[in-house]
């Protein structure tokens, strides 16, 4: 099954953006639930989102220094039953 | 108590914490979904402070909560199912949606709604333990607060008066070493919190707060105290927050090293062992724990999902108590 994986709620500040910095599991690459998938930078501070899956990142929808809003889609996991 | 009985009585504060746990990292993943809105303040790594203190107290005894109080909630008796449907603002939830995670609370189960405002439940869970000395009641109140509430005047003002009149209340300090993102040296010359009740006449004590059985221990012995009218206790336990202030915290201020030396006095594992190596529970018993918190969890987030939302009729019910009669 293919998750959407969407940009959690991360930001000081309602209704700000956040950069995706840097992805930590390359496009192809096998990631569990819990392991830290990306680096994000909110109008705060640096940090971590963990993945929401076990499976494989199938696809990633934003490039480093990319900005998104809250709950847009950022990646697909092809996650394991 | 038979030893049957004892047995029984550790597996259920090693349950009690295990499935506070599993509630929290559940909520933990809703919230990276996007299916769980606003943030939170969740207490993995804090699990012992809330399941021992509760277990050393009758249901009819009160707790006051913080922002923080999933943990403190499942200890004293309410259900993820009705945590859940409130964190959904649902109109099942324990404060009938109109709370939310920083609010929870059931005064039918002794537990008065989370107060979020820093330090804000200290004088209020006094007076409670005055309106008990009044009515002769036995009752006590356990007022839960973070190292960060300890500077705050209402702390101050609370504690004397609690001194000078000898109420029933134990203040517990969950001292887990950062109010926020600053540690609690750079806030205290002296940061023995327990020793702020000795300069107010009354019995204070620092507790290992990631052991369940030594804080429940503390616990019991200061209720008993309370009820003889011995009261007021300070109890200060040391623990450590596996986790962000809030869901948007990624705690960069905790040092790596630190944060490793707590994750091996982890509340759970360390108790988990102990029952183990005493015969109590095996290995698979603790993970059949597990499994039975995690799937209580999904079913009660399957429910929550489709509980029925509040309506505008009922936006002024349940916001004021009702008129007491004379």
């Amino acid at each position: 099954m293919r998750i959407d994986v969407r940009m959690p709620d991360l930001a000081a500040t309602e209704g700000s953006d956040i950069m995706v910095k840097r992805w930590l599991i390359p496009k192809g690459a096998r990631v569990k639930r819990g392991q830290a998938l990306l680096e994000v930078e909110t109008d705060k501070a640096t940090m971590e989102v963990e993945s929401i899956a076990t499976g494989v990142l199938a696809e990633t929808c934003v490039r480093p220094d990319g900005k998104v809003a809250v709950g847009e889609v950022i990646a697909r996991i092809e996650a394991e039953p | 108590m038979t030893a049957r009985d004892r047995a029984d009585s550790r597996l259920g504060l090693l349950e009690r914490m295990i499935r506070i746990r599993e509630f929290e990292e559940g909520v933990r993943f809703l919230f990276l979904e996007g299916s769980m809105p606003g943030t939170i303040h969740q207490c993995q790594g804090q699990e012992a402070t809330a399941v021992g203190v509760c277990a050393a107290l009758r249901p009819d005894d009160f707790i006051t909560s913080t922002f923080r109080g999933h943990g403190h909630a499942l200890a004293k008796g309410l259900t993820e199912q009705e945590l859940l449907d409130e964190l959904f603002g649902a109109a099942t939830g324990c404060c009938k949606g109109k709370g939310g995670s920083m609010h929870v609370g059931d005064m039918s189960k002794g537990m008065v709604p989370g107060i979020a405002i820093v330090g804000g439940g200290i004088p209020l869970a006094t007076g409670m333990a005055l309106a008990f000395k009044l009515q002769k009641s036995d009752q006590v109140v356990a007022c839960f607060f973070g190292d960060g509430a300890v500077a705050e005047g209402a702390f101050h003002e609370a504690v004397n008066m609690a001194a000078i009149w000898g109420l029933p209340v134990i203040f517990v300090c969950e001292n887990n070493l950062y109010g926020a993102s600053t540690r609690v040296d750079l806030v205290m010359k002296n940061p023995r919190i327990a020793d702020r009740a000795s300069s107010y006449g009354f019995a204070g004590e620092t507790v290992d707060g990631n052991d369940v059985e030594a804080v429940c221990a503390a616990a019991k012995t200061a209720a008993a105290r309370c009820r003889e009218g011995g009261g007021p206790v300070l109890l200060e336990l040391l623990t450590y927050r596996q986790t962000g202030h809030s869901r948007r915290d990624a705690r960069a201020y905790q040092p790596e090293a630190e944060r490793k030396a707590w994750a091996a006095r982890d509340p759970i594992e360390i108790f988990a062992a102990r029952l183990e190596r005493e015969g109590v529970i095996d290995e698979a018993g603790v993970e059949r724990m597990r499994a039975q918190a995690a799937k209580r969890f999904t079913e009660a987030v399957e429910r929550a999902r489709s509980a029925p939302q509040p309506s505008p009729d009922d936006l002024e019910s349940e916001v004021f108590a009702p008129e007491s009669q004379p």
